[in-house]
């Protein structure tokens, strides 16, 4: 079964870390990442740039409406996501907590179809 | 340059579709998703189930807290996601405007860190 863990992190405070805590974060990432790939159970990932990256997109007539920003204003932001494949939903938020903004931020764990 | 495709849309509003609406939509999706293999710019997805499955998990001090349901709650809820390869934002924004998910919806796009 596919679960799709969000990671929902404060942009600002994440970006301005002093170095030493940046480098202590990122390496708490890699050995996360190292450990999904042990398991076997990684089966995509990607880091989002920033919110002030973001465009959106309607076209309700045809015709489309592009904006600046994300779609949601939200006290944390979408920063990035794992792709896990595990045998239910109990294995899905052990790996959720074990994730690193678990400690910083919000995990959502979302079951995908198919 | 990779972007992800996020769409929104009102979940509450697809059990309410007719059958063939429902056809519609896959169709629509289908073709969508086919587009964009065919000219070679897909680099994965997936459909999402209804945040009524979701689950959101915070640790403090060492602690878990596992709560039901999203971790935000929107007028229209995240149901699914493309990530395309493709040269410029230019690019991906047209790609956006032709995803079904724009016409009743909205999509977000956003580029993704390159490691």
């Amino acid at each position: 079964m596919r679960y799709l863990l969000l990671m929902y992190q404060q942009e600002a405070v994440m970006r301005n870390l002093p170095k030493e805590t940046a480098r202590e974060v990122h390496g708490a990432y890699m050995a996360y990442l190292d450990a999904l790939k042990k398991a076997g159970v990684l089966v995509a990932n990607h880091g989002l740039q920033p919110t002030s990256a973001a465009a959106t997109v309607r076209a309700p007539n045809g015709k489309a409406v592009v904006l600046n920003g994300p779609f949601a204003e939200t006290k944390e932001q979408l920063a990035g996501y794992f792709l896990i494949d595990v045998p239910d939903l109990d294995s899905a938020l052990s790996w959720a907590e074990r994730n690193p903004t678990a400690s910083h931020g919000a995990v959502e764990v979302r079951p995908v179809w198919g | 340059m990779q972007y992800m495709l996020m769409i929104f849309v009102n979940e509450a509003r697809y059990p309410k579709l007719t059958p063939a609406e429902r056809e519609q939509g896959t169709a629509a999706y289908s073709a969508y998703t086919e587009a964009l293999k065919k000219a070679g710019v897909l680099n994965g997805g997936s459909r999402l189930q209804p945040t009524s499955a979701a689950t959101t998990v915070r640790v403090a001090n060492g602690k878990s807290q596992v709560l039901n349901g999203p971790y935000a709650d929107s007028k229209e809820q995240l149901g699914g996601y493309y990530m395309i390869d493709v040269p410029d934002l230019d690019a991906a924004l047209s790609w956006a405007a032709r995803c079904p998910g724009a016409s009743h919806g909205v999509v977000e796009i956003r580029p993704v860190w390159t490691m």
